[in-house]
């Protein structure tokens, strides 16, 4: 409905995060009752902003960003814990529509790739959509896609380690009419849902670094801040070090993928070691942050495990951690040697466009 | 606004890919001269003279030394590509490391012209190679306790003190003596220290081997004994030691060396997986996902440092992450390979990883040391 695509095109992606920091506070619980459900106040303000279709066409209600765009707001929302599906809606429902073709009004989506039987599991927020992307390979081997409404669609409900909405799904698949896309497309939903994925970790580790010094500066034990001693200062630094290798490893992915797509190989090189990094730094962060906050963090009432939880929830998704490891070693056994494949997938010049955002527009090109 | 530990990198140069392409293609020719073998930790081990000469004559050494002191005047960016690429390959850079790395920056930033005149055109030439004189016997991480002390001679200062753990110094043509050269004052504990050329041929200079575990010889202890420095070689102000050897710690701790030493043990391990001869552990997955982080973050420091900031913070974490994933990388290989791999080149890496290994995360900062900086950096202290 409201598009401020041609405002978003002209603002520097810095003025753009500070909107989304106004927009996006940490803090709140949008947790009701055991089940983490969609924050529809929140989702209506980010529909009002445009940000609900962030990276759709201008033509089809989009706002017409990039992922540049994009991966601020995922670091936004994963900073804040968020409920709302904008990876869901807009990257991966929305963006699947318009390589099917097909008409989208305006609701809330998410996608799912469902098996013979019409089956997935563990689909986010299913439950709080109004309809549901399904793609799945046909009997003739062609892959389909459809727009299901959410009624037409049985659901068991599940949650993930944040209880956030995971529900299982069947689709009766003789009752709907697909449109053909290419299996190129379909694949291509892994590499974009493990690249948002790791975005919104990587905005959630960022996130549990402010919550670690803020705790371990103000609490007092044996006479001074947590802070002050060694051993404290080691776990939170490594957690910090892990939370920007990985914020190192996507920002590269975003800047690869912005500029050529997820086609090429070394994209998906990239994507996989974002994916890769986000989820082992998951680990240590996670751990090394609930050992600095002890018991308090830990509790329903603080805010740290809301980040934790997802985190450890996102490295799951759109494959394994061990996949992404198995994918860069079969990678570098494809290219023969590892070095020319971690420098082919650095950013790739861009052409006379000079690139805007956080500390980057002041800055000489090499 | 969060804290941002290390900065977002910036947009690529063409330029710059074009370099890395010949760099890269004259490191394969050389290696099928059989010019070198690849190697492990070759910053520190591998001193081969005429393979630096032939990387000056390339003008691929003291590229950011300008040209009136026989440098390439080129950014640091274009030597940070030529570094990253000399050193996944493992190629023998020993000779020209500390000179190229440290000295070099040190000499443009405090040198006096003469000293510029004298030293820089044989750095970039890779005719003048250069050691570290920090550490001692009694002051390892906690540099400002020095005690090789300098007093007011004739024309000079006389130099006396013992540094420690000097890599190369017996090849070496000069350290920047780091010396007390006030009395101590314990509340002000970095004042009083300056910087001295000491040329390691001097009267008074006793370099003695030390054997590393694996019995090879890089270490050194350097002894001075009233060792005469002319007024001429006292490098930067007098009393501003601290300082200068702070700025000289950044360029030691900055580089793509901080998690590229075992690099060529890594591509043995994919290798070694593509002929089954390793298992198919997805573990050396996960560190090529954490060595494109590195890159990602190094190439950063090194844009920091071209705009000429402050990148010690950045540096740091680079540092602490980077030296344990390449020693996570020996590790590995030991326990899927070992030492007793049937690929004699293999088990030959794997031997030298495990013995270069214990170095990696103490050398030029211990990661003790610099995660304290980072939770400074962090406001926790």
């Amino acid at each position: 409905m409201s598009n401020n695509g041609s405002d978003i095109d002209h603002t520097e992606l810095r003025d753009f995060a500070a909107m989304l920091a106004e927009v996006l506070t940490p803090g709140d619980d949008h947790r009701i009752g055991a089940v983490v459900r969609l924050d529809r106040p929140l989702w209506s303000t980010l529909a009002d902003l445009g940000l609900t279709r962030l990276t759709g066409r201008e033509e089809s209600g989009g706002s017409g960003a990039g992922w540049a765009e994009a991966a601020l707001l995922l670091t936004a929302v994963g900073a804040s814990a968020a409920a709302v599906p904008v990876a869901e809606n807009d990257l991966l429902a929305g963006w699947l529509l318009e390589e099917a073709g097909l008409a989208a009004a305006d609701a809330v989506r998410t996608v799912a790739v469902v098996d013979d039987s019409g089956a997935a599991r563990s689909v986010p927020w299913a439950r709080d959509t109004d309809s549901i992307v399904v793609t799945w390979r046909a009997g003739d081997g062609t892959w389909r896609v459809a727009d299901v409404p959410r009624d037409r669609i049985e659901l068991t409900a599940a949650v993930d380690l944040a209880s956030e909405p995971r529900d299982h799904i069947r689709v009766d698949l003789s009752a709907v009419d697909g449109v053909e896309i290419s299996g190129a497309v379909v694949e291509q939903i892994r590499y974009r849902g493990a690249l948002a994925r790791a975005l919104a970790s990587a905005g959630a580790m960022e996130r549990i670094v402010e919550l670690v010094v803020e705790h371990t500066t103000a609490r007092v034990q044996f006479g001074r801040p947590l802070g002050r001693f060694q051993a404290v200062q080691a776990l939170v630094a490594d957690l910090a070090a892990e939370s920007a290798l990985a914020r190192a490893a996507v920002d590269g992915a975003v800047a690869r993928v912005s500029e050529h797509g997820f086609g090429g190989d070394a994209t998906r090189f990239a994507v996989a070691a974002a994916a890769s990094c986000a989820g082992h730094a998951a680990a240590v962060v996670a751990r090394n942050a609930h050992q600095a906050l002890g018991a308090i963090g830990f509790t329903m009432e603080h805010e740290l495990h809301r980040h934790t939880n997802r985190i450890l929830s996102w490295r799951s998704e759109f494959g394994t951690l061990a996949a992404w490891d198995a994918e860069l070693l079969d990678a570098a056994m494809t290219a023969g040697q590892v070095w020319p494949l971690i420098t082919g997938a650095d950013r790739a010049p861009r052409n006379g466009r000079e690139r805007v955002g956080p500390g980057r527009s002041e800055r000489p090109g090499g | 606004m969060r804290t941002r530990l290390v900065p977002p990198a910036g947009v690529s140069d063409p330029a710059l890919a074009e370099l890395r392409t010949q760099v890269r293609t004259f490191l394969h020719e050389q290696i099928d001269a059989g010019v070198f073998t690849p190697g492990i930790d070759t910053w520190l081990t591998r001193w081969n003279p005429e393979f630096t000469r032939a990387l000056a004559a390339r003008g691929w050494l003291g590229m950011t030394i300008p040209v009136e002191y026989g440098g390439h005047g080129r950014s640091f960016m274009e030597r940070f590509v030529v570094t990253e690429e000399l050193l996944a390959v493992g190629a023998p850079v020993a000779a020209q490391w500390v000179a190229d790395r440290q000295a070099a920056p040190s000499l443009l930033k405090y040198g006096t012209e003469e000293q510029k005149q004298r030293f820089l055109p044989g750095i970039a030439a890779g005719q003048i190679c250069w050691a570290i004189g920090m550490s001692e016997p009694e002051s390892g991480s906690d540099l400002a306790g020095v005690k090789t002390r300098a007093t007011r001679t004739d024309g000079g200062w006389s130099v006396t003190g013992t540094k420690l753990w000097t890599s190369g110094a017996h090849h070496a043509d000069a350290f920047f003596a780091l010396a007390r050269s006030a009395p101590l004052d314990p509340a002000h504990r970095h004042d009083g220290l300056s910087q001295f050329i000491v040329l390691l041929d001097s009267p008074g200079v006793t370099i003695r081997p030390i054997l590393s575990m694996s019995g090879d010889h890089h270490f050194n202890e350097v002894i001075l004994d009233e060792v005469f420095v002319p007024d001429d070689l006292v490098l930067g102000r007098i009393g501003a030691g601290w300082e200068q050897v702070t700025s000289e710690l950044g360029f030691e701790r900055s580089g793509p060396e901080r998690f590229l030493s075992t690099f060529g043990l890594l591509d043995g391990l994919v290798g070694g997986v593509a002929a089954g001869t390793a298992p198919r552990d997805t573990r050396i997955g996960a560190i090529i996902g954490r060595m494109v982080g590195l890159h990602g973050m190094s190439t950063a420091v090194s844009e920091s440092l071209q705009r000429g900031e402050n990148a010690e913070l950045a540096a740091s974490v680079v540092k602490v992450l980077g030296t344990k994933t390449e020693g996570d990388v020996a590790d590995l290989a030991d326990e899927l390979c070992g030492y007793t791999a049937s690929d004699e080149g293999l088990a030959d890496l794997v031997r030298a990883g495990v013995m270069q290994r214990p170095g990696f995360t103490l050398r030029g900062g211990t990661s003790e040391i610099l995660r304290g900086v980072i939770a400074r950096g962090l406001g926790m202290r």
